[in-house]
């Protein structure tokens, strides 16, 4: 952490010294991936120092090759640093002053090449990162769309960005966070719509991270920027789609990139962020409503459906008389809440299960399953039958919440409910419900409501969540970004 | 963007009395439904009917079409509570102000205005869920009334500040 305090060392002539630097601060000769190449051009020293893996060794290669000609074609070495700073065949060569810059550049993957008795080095960029290339992510497929999703490298990710917007306004700021990992993070946003306000927090908020690393990546920034506490709720909505950032863009929200993180994180968010997805706006504006609807339908499903059947179980003279037949029509030893909790928490060990089977194994153990645990629990007196429908039910729509995270904590709040309702019955039911709603409306991530447009009602972009309206229609930015242009697109001339 | 001519042709956001009286409607209109539903699964004795119980109505008051219609007429008078608000406390920052409009106009309605309706007995009579669901139902209503008209007010204010300077 000192290190950053230190002063800025200037390159010395000497390339042995340059060489003694590099072996004490960066452990050269003791790690293996750090290395060095010695060249005689035109009788004077020339090193490059580079981090294996992280750059491209053909290009290095000739890169050397037109160096090491110098030789051949020159005579007079007295222009050496014009003559290398013209062979080194490459579009991004940048001329650096300090030892601090030779560390990074060659910590970051650059190779930089130092000339004896030149105070100038340069800093070459033939980088080439491991990683994937551009794949459908997992979390949020489409049935039509664009299948490039965000990957590790964060200039892969903010390309797929600018492939979208080629809006010259388009900013990618570039901020190093961690002391020692020196992340990069960057805030994607264009420069006449977004909030100047909100840039001006998350550039401090983001500035403001003291912290060795961020190895988990995005998540880490986001808790670092929303405190969010013990809150369950996500209080920033994560996307892997390329497409779905750029629109946010559009919109006027602020993309934050994180290197090293397949998702990037869009700010400001509201709950029905949340629960939508990029399928409503690939398929026609009816059918992106009713898709909108029937998920509204599941994830509204997966809160209450458990609490409110269990009180009927409770309470069997609330239910109306047209759907009386409702309940449970056997007796079981166990206290259906007992069942119920116990049914959930066992979806809970699938859904972990899952995630850690390797994929060939995770068919056979989702039949095992379905198909064994839920019948034989009801053979053998466990479980009433109604307990599997309801919690497979609401287990469904839980995961028909296109955010992972809000699926998961709406599953906290049915299980809060589900004990209270066990606890207090009818008022248990009516009281916990309306606290949680208010728990979730007072809820303010970034100064922005967190149910808008819901409460505080806003009609016209209410109006935007009930229906998906179709693209031409759409004139307007939404007002909860503060976009500092409202206008997406000029109106028609016969429109007053 | 485009030339400033066309600029009065783009569409101008909403006026704020216009935006409490689609709230005040909403508002009305949604948690009557809420309250229908509550009704319907027994949680209260009190069904939004009980708006047009005082009138002797034809048959069709109890049949659906009376549903519907007392919950739009509490839409409409939920448009006067929302106005109420507006002119009296839009200033008042933050979302608990609502709160208590909402046990305000609880308390008017069950304590007040109880004997013009028929349908809610007196107060004491009342079933213990009944008044908890009233009274978590009011205050949500008077939270959706008072936090939008509020917010919009600040929205406005700070729209009106940034055009200024």
């Amino acid at each position: 952490m000192s290190r950053s305090n230190e002063q800025k060392w200037p390159i010395p002539e000497s390339t042995q010294e340059i060489e003694n630097y590099m072996k004490q601060r960066v452990g050269l000769g003791i790690s293996f991936d750090l290395g060095v190449r010695k060249l005689k051009v035109l009788k004077k020293d020339v090193q490059i120092y580079y981090c294996n893996g992280l750059c491209d060794t053909r290009f290095i290669i000739e890169l050397i090759e037109e160096l090491v000609q110098i030789n051949d074609h020159e005579k007079q070495s007295t222009n050496l640093y014009q003559l290398v700073y013209n062979r080194l065949l490459n579009q991004s060569v940048q001329p650096i002053q300090t030892l601090d810059e030779i560390v990074d550049l060659v910590l970051s993957g650059q190779i930089v090449v130092v000339i004896e008795g030149e105070h100038t080095a340069l800093a070459v960029d033939v980088r080439s990162y491991p990683g994937r290339s551009p794949q459908e992510p997992d979390t949020e497929k489409v049935v039509r769309g664009a299948r490039d999703g965000f990957v590790e490298n964060i200039i892969l990710n903010t390309a797929l960005t600018r492939r979208r917007i080629r809006d010259e306004r388009l900013r990618f700021e570039m901020i190093k966070v961690g002391e020692r990992s020196k992340t990069d993070v960057a805030l994607g946003y264009i420069e006449d719509i977004a909030d100047p306000d909100l840039l001006k927090i998350l550039r401090k908020e983001v500035k403001a991270i003291k912290t060795d690393g961020i190895p988990m990546g995005d998540k880490t920034i986001e808790e670092f920027i929303l405190k969010q506490g013990w809150n369950p709720f996500p209080l920033v909505r994560y996307t892997e789609r390329a497409d779905v950032a750029a629109a946010h863009i559009l919109e006027g929200h602020v993309i934050i990139y994180c290197d090293t993180s397949p998702s990037v994180i869009i700010t400001p968010t509201t709950f029905f962020h949340h629960v939508q997805h990029a399928e409503e706006f690939r398929e026609s504006p009816a059918m992106g409503t009713f898709v909108r609807w029937t998920r509204f339908l599941g994830v509204l499903a997966s809160i209450l459906l458990l609490p409110l059947w269990l009180l009927f179980v409770l309470e069997p003279s609330l239910l109306p008389k047209e759907i009386a037949f409702i309940g449970p029509n056997e007796q079981t030893n166990i206290p259906v809440v007992v069942q119920l909790l116990l049914a959930d928490f066992g979806l809970e060990f699938l859904r972990m299960a899952a995630i850690h089977t390797p994929t060939p194994l995770s068919t056979a153990m989702g039949l095992i399953a379905a198909v064994l645990i839920g019948q034989i629990a009801i053979d053998v007196g466990l479980f009433v039958p109604e307990v599997i429908l309801y919690v497979a039910v609401a287990g469904i729509g839980t995961f028909t919440t296109p955010s992972y995270e809000l699926g998961v904590a709406n599953k906290i709040a049915r299980i809060i409910l589900t004990i209270l309702v066990a606890m207090f019955h009818t008022p248990g039911f009516i009281i916990g419900s309306t606290v949680m709603f208010l728990f979730v409306v007072h809820m303010r991530a970034l100064n922005t409501p967190y149910f808008w447009p819901f409460l505080p009602f806003d009609p016209k972009g209410f109006m935007q969540i009930v229906v998906r309206r179709a693209i031409p229609g759409s004139l307007l930015r939404p007002s909860i970004v503060h976009p500092r242009n409202r206008y997406r697109q000029p109106p028609k001339e016969n429109e007053k | 963007m485009a030339n400033d001519q066309n600029i009065k042709n783009y569409p101008k956001p909403m006026s704020f009395p216009a935006m409490v009286f689609w709230t005040g409607l909403f508002g009305g209109v949604f948690w009557g439904v809420i309250g229908y539903v509550a009704y319907f699964f027994n949680f209260t004795e009190i069904s939004p009917q009980v708006i047009i119980e005082p009138w002797t109505l034809g048959e069709w008051k109890n049949g659906w079409l009376g549903k519907v219609i007392s919950i739009f007429i509490i839409g409409a008078i939920s448009v006067g509570a929302a106005f109420v608000y507006y002119l009296t406390l839009r200033k008042l920052k933050g979302m608990w102000f609502g709160l208590g409009y909402g046990i305000a106009l609880f308390l008017v309605v069950f304590l007040i205005l109880n004997p013009i309706f028929p349908g809610i007995k007196p107060f004491f009579e009342l079933s213990r869920d009944t008044i908890i669901t009233s009274i978590c139902l009011y205050m949500l209503y008077g939270i959706f009334i008072g936090y939008s008209i509020n917010y919009e007010f600040e929205l406005n204010k700070v729209q009106v500040k940034e055009a200024s300077s």
